[in-house]
């Protein structure tokens, strides 16, 4: 499955420069009425590397994820992504530039085949488009329903489906949230290896994720979030040895 | 097959086109009030079975351009059928003005906004007499002109079915299905929502327009009431809930079926008419939510052409 997903070719070169951080949050703060979701918060990621996003429940993450995306407007600090300021500029344009995610709690367009969730990601020429897409349906072996409605897949088949929409974005930036949940471990090999493989095509991935298989295996860095704060950042290794992380999720 | 359907359809259209030749007073009257239904339940379909924005309002495009017309005929003196794509024109105008905001809102509230334009356009006809003519309505000269409307109606039916093709199978149409399906999650992939419900409003707010100046044309007379009915709304939903929300033949087959079945009951029995459309909503929310067409597609995988 090497260069199935070929996109190797239109690999952004640019990327983020190689110097620098392709995406820099600075004194992040989201306020939910009186809950502060997320708390002066701040990180920077390089170009071409996985990092991983942990926390207990309720610690901010999906809300971190939805202020880069543009979903929720933040309250004061800034988004920087590939040197360019994105906080204020509303989600798709976010997402035009480069900047792709997947969420939670699958968001597919159910009404629409497999085929078509795909199709209206990209413009340009409907018919390299389409065979773009099948190459991505092939890919996590969905070619023989793509005119099924996406609504009548399998939970695991709507989790590809999902990741390939994302892909069909060509994004410089993957946000993934959970990707691993609900899928079984033969799917999540396959899932972790076609992660490395968009890391080795350049891009930069940022994982929220329970599983801690999944984060200690991939992750070259880890940041944990508690209360909205970063509570801290380091290799997974490190983290897991990190007195404020066992007592963030185990409590003294 | 599609060979077969391409001949048959041309064919339909050539014998509807000589129909008026052979056809009664009455016949065409009907047909000519059937493609009515068509254009206007097609309109709706593009912007509530596409977008899911249910506007409950649609028909105060059909009044605006209703007046628009009468206002241009009667007192300016202009043939009716520049007059009627003015009053397309005029629909467009009113739904730019009010799509800006209020397709800001979601679900039930741009619902219910939708229904506030209808009577705000209502009470402002009435109030502007000096236009419009206020409650007493306006009288356009007389002028035996079924035939030519019927035309024209065919043609409006035509053209906006024609435009829902178009739309529906190219990925425009699939985008403004995404609206309908998840408008966060379309965001997210890049998809501008905001233009893209405002386009589609702004497109199905003009055949709306143009056939209510036909409307006009061909009563000879309206009035606030006549032309801003929730009623016709009400139609143009059940029509299109019947036959299958943002399909392209739902519209036509909704349409055809009650408009059908509307006159027929109404010959027969006058009062149960009015219980029928409400019949038909129960039915169709209880056992077929997708529409006839709705559900053949769910079940034979149609493609989206159909």
């Amino acid at each position: 499955m090497s260069d199935l997903l070929g996109l190797r070719e239109a690999r952004l070169a640019g990327a983020g420069g190689g110097t620098g951080a392709i995406l820099e949050v600075s004194e992040l703060i989201k306020r939910f009425g009186g809950v502060t979701a997320v708390s002066r918060c701040s990180l920077a990621l390089e170009p071409g590397r996985i990092y991983g996003l942990i926390g207990p429940n309720g610690s901010g993450k999906t809300t971190l994820f939805d202020c880069i995306t543009g979903l929720a407007r933040r309250d004061a600090g800034a988004i920087h992504f590939r040197g360019r300021r994105i906080d204020g500029l509303p989600a798709h344009r976010i997402a035009r530039l480069g900047v792709g995610r997947t969420f939670q709690v699958i968001r597919i367009f159910s009404e629409l085949t497999a085929l078509e969730n795909l199709l209206v990601v990209s413009g340009g020429d409907r018919a390299a488009a389409s065979e773009r897409a099948r190459r991505f349906l092939a890919f996590v072996h969905l070619e023989r329903l793509e005119s099924e409605f996406a609504g009548n897949l399998s939970y695991g088949q709507q989790k590809l489906l999902e990741l390939m929409r994302v892909l069909m974005l060509d994004p410089t930036l993957i946000l993934l949230d959970e990707p691993a949940a609900g899928v079984n471990r033969t799917l999540l090999n396959e899932l972790m290896e076609a992660i490395e493989r968009l890391r080795d095509e350049g891009r930069t991935i940022l994982i929220v994720e329970h599983d801690m298989k999944v984060v200690m295996g991939l992750c070259e860095r880890v940041f944990v979030l508690d209360h909205g704060e970063k509570i801290a950042e380091g290799p997974p290794g490190a983290i897991r040895a990190d007195e404020r992380v066992i007592e963030a999720y185990f409590g003294r | 097959m599609r060979r077969g359907f391409l001949v048959a359809g041309g064919a339909g259209l050539v014998a509807l086109a000589l129909y008026p030749l052979v056809g009664s007073g009455y016949g065409v009257r009907f047909m000519l009030q059937l493609f009515m239904w068509i254009a206007l339940a097609q309109s709706w379909n593009l912007v509530s079975g596409l977008t899911g924005y249910v506007s409950f309002g649609h028909v105060a495009f059909f009044g605006t351009g209703a007046y628009a017309t009468a206002i241009l005929v009667a007192a300016h003196g202009w043939p009716w059928a520049p007059a009627a794509l003015v009053g397309g024109l005029a629909a467009v105008a009113l739904a730019l003005v009010i799509g800006y905001p209020c397709l800001r809102l979601k679900g039930p509230y741009f619902a219910i906004s939708m229904l506030g334009l209808n009577e705000v356009m209502r009470v402002l006809v009435s109030y502007f007499e000096g236009l419009t003519g206020g409650g007493l309505g306006l009288s356009l000269p007389a002028l035996y002109a079924s035939v030519p409307i019927y035309y024209a109606m065919g043609l409006s039916a035509l053209a906006v079915t024609a435009a829902a093709h178009l739309i529906i199978t190219s990925r425009f149409g699939l985008r403004l299905m995404t609206v309908r399906e998840d408008e966060i999650a379309a965001e997210a992939m890049g998809i501008d929502t905001a233009c893209h419900k405002l386009y589609a409003f702004l497109l199905s707010a003009f055949v709306p327009g143009v056939v209510g100046g036909l409307f006009a044309r061909d009563q000879g007379y309206i009035e606030p009431v006549a032309v801003f009915p929730l009623a016709f709304t009400i139609t143009m939903v059940v029509m299109v809930l019947f036959g299958g929300k943002g399909t392209v033949w739902g519209p036509v087959l909704g349409a055809a079926c009650l408009f059908v079945l509307q006159e027929l009951v109404w010959a027969n029995f006058i009062y149960l008419h009015q219980l029928l459309f409400g019949a038909i909503i129960i039915i169709v929310v209880l056992f077929l939510p997708r529409g006839i067409l709705g559900v053949l597609q769910q079940r034979y995988r149609l493609p989206r052409h159909v």
